[in-house]
C-alpha cells in the first residue's frame, strides 16, 4: 500500500496436484548443471543460481521480469528427472490407490452398486462438513477385499508398503522345489514344511493324469522338473493333491510402473475416492519434473571472508542434479540394471529429503558439519515454522519490554513508561494549523529531549531524521501537511501485555505516564488480571499507530472497561493484599480519628472536605477511644466507616453478609454496619466493587477502586502493620495445652495400633483392615492438628497482624497460622501417610513395621519451633509432591487450553445473534442460549434475574415525571418533529404494505 | 431400563414438521446441514425421530425462561 497499489483480495484458493506440464510452462529455465557460480562470481546459466530465477543481489536486474531485488518475487525453474520418483508427501495415497485399483485395468475394484453407495456417502459427509477421510478409507478397505477385478477379472495381489517410498506386490509364484513336492504328495509322504502326521492317499501318475486332465507324459516331465506347469496346470495339481505349490514373491513396483498404473485409472473412479479429477490426476503424484524454487526462497549469504554460503535447499538441489546426471550418463552408457536401480534409489532419497528431512526410517540428509538440513517441510512445520512462527506470530515494531514494578500513585488505567522508552517509541502527528505549534515544539526538542520527535515526513513523502543538529532548523520548516513522529507523552493510549496471555484481560490498554528510571510502573490493583507480581516479571508494551486503533483501544480495551471478567461476570480488579488489611483496620472496630487524621487518610483521594463529624469526645473519654490521640474536651471525631463512606456513591444501598461473617449494611452511600474486607472490595467478586461497576458504570468503579487503594494505603500506614516471628508465638500455658492435645492424639493412635495388632480392629465397609487403620490414624492426627490450631487461635489476639490478614482475606489462612504457631501436622504423599523409603520403614531411625505417628510423617513441631531432622525430611517429601503437581498441572492445562482455543477461535457471534463457525454452521442459535453478556447481567442460582426491578429502574430513569411516564405506558404517541414527512409516513392509510413473499 | 427422556435434566426433544423446518431455515438463512447435529442413537430423542429429521430442543433458562435449539438427526 505504501507504493499506492490497491490492496488485492484473494478470491479463492484451490488445493490439488499439479500437472508436470504446468511445471514446465511456469518454469523460467531448465536447470541442468549443479554448479552455482563461475570463477568470477557470476551465476552460471541454467545453474541453480541462474539469474532468470530471480535476483537477490541489490542492483542487479531480474532476467525474467526486469525488476530489481526486493520487488521481484523470483521465478520457479525446473529439473527434468531422469526417471520418475515418488513424492513422499503422497506415500499413503499411493498405497491406497495401489490397493484399491486393479493391477491390470486400473479400475477401482468396486461394483457399480458399491460405487454409488460410496458416492452417496461422500456427498452426505461433504454436506455435513465432516471428514471425507473416513469414507474414502472405507471405500479402499472394501475394494482391497476383492480378490478379483470386477471388470477384467484379473486376480488382485496384496500391496506391501515399505516406508517411506517402496511398494511391493506380493505375488504367488511356482515354488522352486515344485517337482519334489508333487512327488512326495503322490507317494503319500508329508510334504516339506508339513507336520509329520499328515496322511494322503498315494496316487499313481495315471490317476493324477486322469483327475487333472493333464497328459501323462506331461506329468512325468513335470515330475522330472523338465517342464514348469502352467498356471492352470498348477491349480489342477494343487486341487488333486491337496498341496500348495506356490511361494510368495515380493515384486518391487518401480515408480515408473506405478505411474503407468495410475495413468489408466478412469476419472470417475477417483471421484469415488474423493479426488477431484478436474484438478488432480493420480499419475501426477509420481514426479517426472521437479520444480526448482526461486533463488529468493533460498538466498545465498556472503560471509565476512567473501565466501558464499548456500542455503540448505540449494545444497539439496545440487545433490539431486548430480545424481540425476549420473543416472542419465549410466543409462546411456548401458550400465547394468543393478547400478541403475541403485542410482534410482539414490535419486529417490534426495528428492524425498528435499521435501521432508524428518521421515522416519530414512537417515536425514546432513550438512558437512553434521547438522541435518532444513528442507521444505521443516520450513513450515512446528513452533518456529512458517505458520506458527512467522505468520501467526511475528516480531513487531513500536513495542517495548522491560521489568515491571508497582506504583500506588498511578491510576489503574495508567502505566508508567520509562522516558527512554517514551523517546524511542513514536506516535504520528498529522500537522495542521491547530497543532502546528505543538508539532514545532516537539521537533525543536530533538530526539533526545523527552517530549521530542524522531522523524518528520514532508508532504512529498520524504522522511527526514530529526537529529540534535538539525532539529531547530527543521522545526521552522514544519508546516501543515507534514507528519511528525513525536515521542510518547502522558495520556497516549498504549497496549500492555503480560504472557502467557490466557484471557482477554492479559492485554489491556493503558494511558501513558512518562517517568524516570527503567521499569514499567503499574498500579497494584491490575496485578490479578495480568497475574503479575514484581519478583522480576517483564511485560510488553505496544504503541498504537493509527487513530482507529487508538480509539478502539480506548473504548474497548482500557483497564476500566475490563473490571468485570467475562469468565464469571464479576469484578476481577479490586483491592488486594495490603489494601484489604488496610480497609479491615479502618472499618473493623470502627476506630475514631480527629480532623487531621481523617483528612490525612483522605488526602490522596478526590475528597477534600470532611463530612459532618460523627460526634465530639465527651469529658470522660470512652474506653474504646484509644485511636484518638490527645483527646480533649469537645474534640470532633470521625469514625473509620464514615471516612470510608466518603468514597461510596451517595445513593448506594446494599446489604449482604460480609467477609467476617457479619452483615454489611450500606444505606444512602453510608457504611452503617460491617467490616470492609475481601468480599466487599476485593478482586474476584468484591460485592461493593461489583455493584458499583454494574450500577454506576466503569468510570465510577475505576474512581472507587483507585480511592479504596489509596485510602487503604493511608490507613495501613496510619496504624502501622508488620509481621514478625514473635507474632506467631503463643504463651507457655497454650504451648502446654497444645502439647497435651498432641500427646493425647499419640495415645489414641497407639491404642488404634494395639487393637489392630491384636486383630480386633473392625474394618469399615469397603475397606481392608489396613486401610481402616490408616484412615483412622489420619483422622485422629488431623483432629489433633485442628485442636492444636484452635488453642493457638484462642491465644492469638484479634489485632495480631497475621490474624488480621487471615480474617480479612488479605493473605494467608487460619491453617497457615496453625502451622506456624501450633503444629505443622501430617505430611502426605499421594494422599496417604508417608510409607515409602526403606524396607518396611520410612527411615532408618525407626523400627521395622512401626506404625506410629512420627514414623510416618506426622510433624509435631510448629514452623516457629522448628522441625527436627526426620520431620524436616518428611516435610520435604510432601513439599516435593506439591511442586511436581503444580509443574505438571501448568504444562498439561497449557496444552489443553491451546487445543481449546484452536477449536473455538473461529467461532463468531453474527449480527443475527447466532454463533457460527467459518462455514456458517450454527453452533448456538443465540449467544450463550440467552444472548446476554455475562458482564452485563447479574444473576445466579439464588438470586435470579429481577426483570421487574430492572424495568422499573430503566423507566424511572427515562421519564422526568409521573405524567410523562403514565402517558408513555398507556401507549400514547405524541407528535414528533423527527421528519417533515412524519405525518404521511405515520398515517396508516398511505403506508405501503410490506409485501410478504410467503 | 431407565427412559432417559423422562429425566428431569433431559430437555424436551420434539420432531419438527417440514413446514416449520422451512421457517427455521429461512429465519437463519441456512441449509439443513448447517444445523447442529444429534445422533439417531441419542437416548433423549423421541422414538419416531428418523435420520434427516430436525428436532426442537427446549431448555429451561434462568435468563430467558426458554432456550430453543434445533438439531439435525444424523446416523
Amino acid at each position: 500500500m505504501s507504493q499506492g497499489q490497491a490492496p488485492k483480495r484473494i478470491g479463492s484458493l484451490s488445493f490439488g496436484l499439479m500437472d508436470p506440464e504446468e511445471y514446465r510452462e511456469m518454469s523460467a529455465t531448465k536447470v541442468i548443471t549443479a554448479d552455482t557460480y563461475d570463477d568470477d562470481g557470476f551465476p552460471i546459466d541454467m545453474g541453480l543460481m541462474d539469474p532468470r530465477l530471480g535476483v537477490i543481489d541489490p542492483g542487479l536486474e531480474c532476467k525474467t521480469c526486469g525488476k530489481h531485488s526486493g520487488s521481484c518475487n523470483g521465478h520457479f525453474g525446473h529439473i527434468e528427472l531422469a526417471a520418475p520418483v515418488i513424492h513422499v508427501g503422497f506415500a499413503k495415497l499411493i498405497r491406497r490407490l495401489l490397493r484399491g485399483t486393479c493391477r491390470e485395468c486400473s479400475r477401482l475394484c468396486l461394483t457399480e452398486d458399491e460405487r454409488a453407495e460410496f458416492r452417496d456417502r461422500l456427498d452426505t459427509t461433504r454436506s455435513l462438513g465432516e471428514d471425507l477421510g473416513d469414507v474414502t478409507k472405507a471405500a479402499i478397505r472394501k475394494a482391497r477385499k476383492a480378490s478379483q477385478c470386477p471388470y477384467c477379472g484379473e486376480k488382485q495381489y496384496d500391496i506391501q508398503h515399505e516406508k517411506p517410498t517402496t511398494y511391493y506386490e506380493v505375488q504367488e509364484v511356482l515354488a522352486a522345489e515344485y517337482s519334489e513336492t508333487i512327488a512326495a504328495a503322490m507317494e503319500g509322504r508329508p510334504v516339506e514344511g508339513e507336520d509329520e502326521d499328515v496322511e494322503r492317499e498315494p496316487m499313481a501318475p495315471t490317476d493324477l493324469a486322469e483327475e487333472t486332465g493333464i497328459d501323462l507324459s506331461r506329468i512325468n516331465e513335470i515330475l522330472s522338473g523338465e517342464f514348469r506347469p502352467t498356471k492352470s496346470d498348477r491349480q489342477a495339481l494343487e486341487a488333486a493333491l491337496d498341496v500348495d505349490l506356490t511361494e510368495e514373491d515380493m515384486n518391487k513396483l518401480m515408480p515408473s510402473d506405478i505411474r503407468d498404473w495410475f495413468e489408466d485409472i478412469p476419472d470417475e473412479d477417483i471421484e469415488v475416492l474423493g479426488v477431484d479429477s478436474q484438478k488432480s490426476r493420480p499419475e501426477w503424484i509420481i514426479l517426472t519434473v521437479l520444480p526448482v524454487p526461486p533463488v529468493t526462497a533460498r538466498p545465498s549469504i556472503t560471509l565476512d571472508n567473501g565466501q558464499r554460503s548456500e542455503d540448505d535447499l540449494t545444497h539439496k538441489l545440487v545433490d539431486i542434479i548430480r545424481i540425476n546426471q549420473r543416472f542419465m550418463e549410466n543409462r546411456e552408457a548401458g550400465a547394468p540394471q543393478l547400478i541403475i536401480e541403485d542410482l534410482w534409489e539414490l535419486l529417490q532419497y534426495h528428492v524425498t529429503t528435499f521435501m521432508d528431512n524428518e521421515i522416519s526410517g530414512t537417515p536425514p540428509a546432513r550438512h558437512r558439519s553434521g547438522r541435518p538440513l532444513k528442507t521444505l517441510s521443516q520450513r513450515l512445520k512446528g513452533k518456529e515454522g512458517r505458520f506458527r512462527g512467522s505468520l501467526s506470530g511475528k516480531r513487531v515494531n513500536f513495542s517495548a519490554r522491560t521489568v515491571i514494578s508497582p506504583d500506588p500513585t498511578l491510576s489503574l488505567n495508567e502505566v508508567g513508561v520509562p522516558n527512554r522508552v517514551a523517546s524511542e517509541m513514536t506516535q504520528t502527528m498529522n500537522v495542521n494549523e491547530r497543532n502546528l505549534d505543538d508539532a514545532r515544539r516537539y521537533v525543536a526538542n530533538g530526539p533526545e529531549h523527552h517530549p521530542g520527535a524522531n522523524y518528520v515526513r514532508r508532504p512529498d513523502g520524504r522522511r527526514l531524521k530529526v537529529t540534535e543538529k538539525n532539529c531547530e532548523e527543521l522545526a521552522e520548516k514544519v508546516d501543515p501537511g507534514w507528519e511528525v513522529s513525536r515521542h510518547l507523552i502522558d495520556g497516549d493510549v498504549v497496549i500492555f501485555n503480560r504472557q502467557p496471555s490466557l484471557h482477554r484481560m492479559s492485554i489491556m490498554a493503558h494511558e501513558v505516564v512518562v517517568m524516570p528510571y527503567k521499569t514499567f510502573r503499574l498500579n497494584t490493583v491490575v496485578c490479578p488480571p495480568y497475574n503479575a507480581d514484581f519478583d522480576g516479571d517483564e511485560m510488553n508494551m505496544h504503541a498504537l499507530q493509527n487513530e482507529e486503533a487508538r480509539a478502539e483501544a480506548r473504548v474497548l480495551m482500557r483497564v476500566q472497561e475490563q473490571i468485570l471478567s467475562p469468565r464469571f461476570g464479576e469484578n476481577i480488579i479490586g483491592a488486594i493484599q495490603d489494601h484489604i488489611s488496610g480497609m479491615y483496620l479502618l472499618t473493623h472496630e470502627n476506630p475514631r480519628f480527629n480532623e487531621t487524621q481523617a483528612l490525612d487518610l483522605l488526602r490522596a483521594t478526590s475528597i477534600d472536605e470532611l463530612p459532618p463529624a460523627d460526634g465530639e469526645v465527651s469529658e470522660t473519654p470512652q474506653a474504646d477511644g484509644e485511636a484518638v490521640d490527645g483527646e480533649e474536651d469537645g474534640t470532633k471525631y470521625w469514625t473509620g466507616r464514615t471516612v470510608f463512606s466518603e468514597l461510596l456513591p451517595d445513593d448506594l444501598d446494599l446489604e449482604f453478609e460480609g467477609t467476617v461473617g457479619e452483615p454489611v449494611v450500606i444505606e444512602d452511600g453510608q457504611l452503617v454496619e460491617g467490616t470492609i474486607a475481601e468480599d466487599e472490595v476485593g478482586e474476584f467478586g468484591g460485592e461493593i466493587v461489583d455493584t458499583i461497576t454494574k450500577v454506576y458504570g466503569n468510570t465510577r468503579s475505576r474512581e472507587f477502586i483507585n480511592e479504596v487503594a489509596t485510602l487503604a494505603m493511608r490507613s495501613i500506614m496510619h496504624f502501622g502493620f508488620s509481621v514478625g516471628i514473635d507474632d506467631e508465638s503463643v504463651d507457655d500455658a497454650a504451648e502446654v495445652q497444645i502439647q497435651e492435645a498432641i500427646d493425647s492424639a499419640y495415645e489414641r493412635v497407639q491404642k488404634l495400633i494395639k487393637t489392630y495388632e491384636t486383630g480386633e480392629l473392625e474394618s469399615l465397609p469397603g475397606r481392608t483392615v489396613d486401610e481402616t487403620l490408616e484412615m483412622k490414624i489420619m483422622q485422629t492426627l488431623g483432629r489433633a492438628r485442628d485442636s492444636a490450631g484452635d488453642i493457638a487461635d484462642d491465644n492469638l489476639t484479634e489485632d495480631n497482624p497475621a490474624v488480621v490478614m487471615a480474617r480479612s482475606g488479605a493473605r494467608g489462612s487460619m491453617l497457615n497460622l496453625t502451622q506456624m504457631s501450633a503444629c505443622v501436622g501430617q505430611q502426605a504423599v499421594r494422599g496417604e501417610r508417608i510409607n515409602r523409603g526403606y524396607e518396611d520403614r520410612t527411615l532408618s531411625h525407626y523400627k521395622k513395621d512401626d506404625l506410629s505417628a512420627d514414623a510416618h510423617g506426622f510433624v509435631e513441631s510448629s514452623y516457629r519451633q522448628g522441625l527436627d531432622p526426620q520431620e524436616f525430611f518428611f516435610h520435604a517429601m510432601g513439599g516435593r509432591e506439591g511442586l511436581v503437581d503444580t509443574a505438571v498441572r501448568t504444562s498439561k492445562s497449557g496444552y489443553l487450553q491451546r487445543r481449546l482455543i484452536n477449536a473455538l477461535s473461529e467461532l463468531e457471534t453474527q449480527y443475527d445473534g447466532t454463533v457460527r463457525d467459518t462455514s456458517d454452521t450454527i453452533v448456538q442459535f443465540e449467544f450463550g442460549e440467552d444472548g446476554t453478556s455475562t458482564t452485563q447481567v447479574a444473576h445466579d442460582a439464588e438470586s435470579p434475574m429481577d426483570v421487574e426491578e430492572i424495568a422499573d429502574r430503566v423507566i424511572d430513569a427515562e421519564f422526568a415525571d409521573e405524567a410523562e411516564r403514565e402517558s408513555f405506558l398507556r401507549g400514547e404517541t405524541g407528535e414528533t418533529n423527527l421528519s417533515e414527512h412524519g405525518d404521511t409516513w405515520r398515517s396508516p392509510g398511505s403506508a405501503p404494505e410490506v409485501e410478504s413473499d410467503d | 431400563m431407565v427412559d432417559v427422556s423422562q429425566h428431569d435434566l433431559v430437555p424436551e426433544h420434539t420432531v419438527v414438521s417440514e413446514s416449520e423446518i422451512d421457517d427455521v431455515l429461512a429465519e437463519y438463512d441456512i441449509d439443513r446441514t448447517d444445523l447442529p447435529k444429534i445422533k439417531r442413537t441419542d437416548a433423549a430423542l423421541p422414538d419416531d425421530a428418523e435420520v434427516g429429521d430436525v428436532v426442537e430442543v427446549v431448555r429451561d433458562s434462568r435468563t430467558t425462561d426458554r432456550a430453543v435449539v434445533y438439531r439435525l438427526v444424523i446416523e
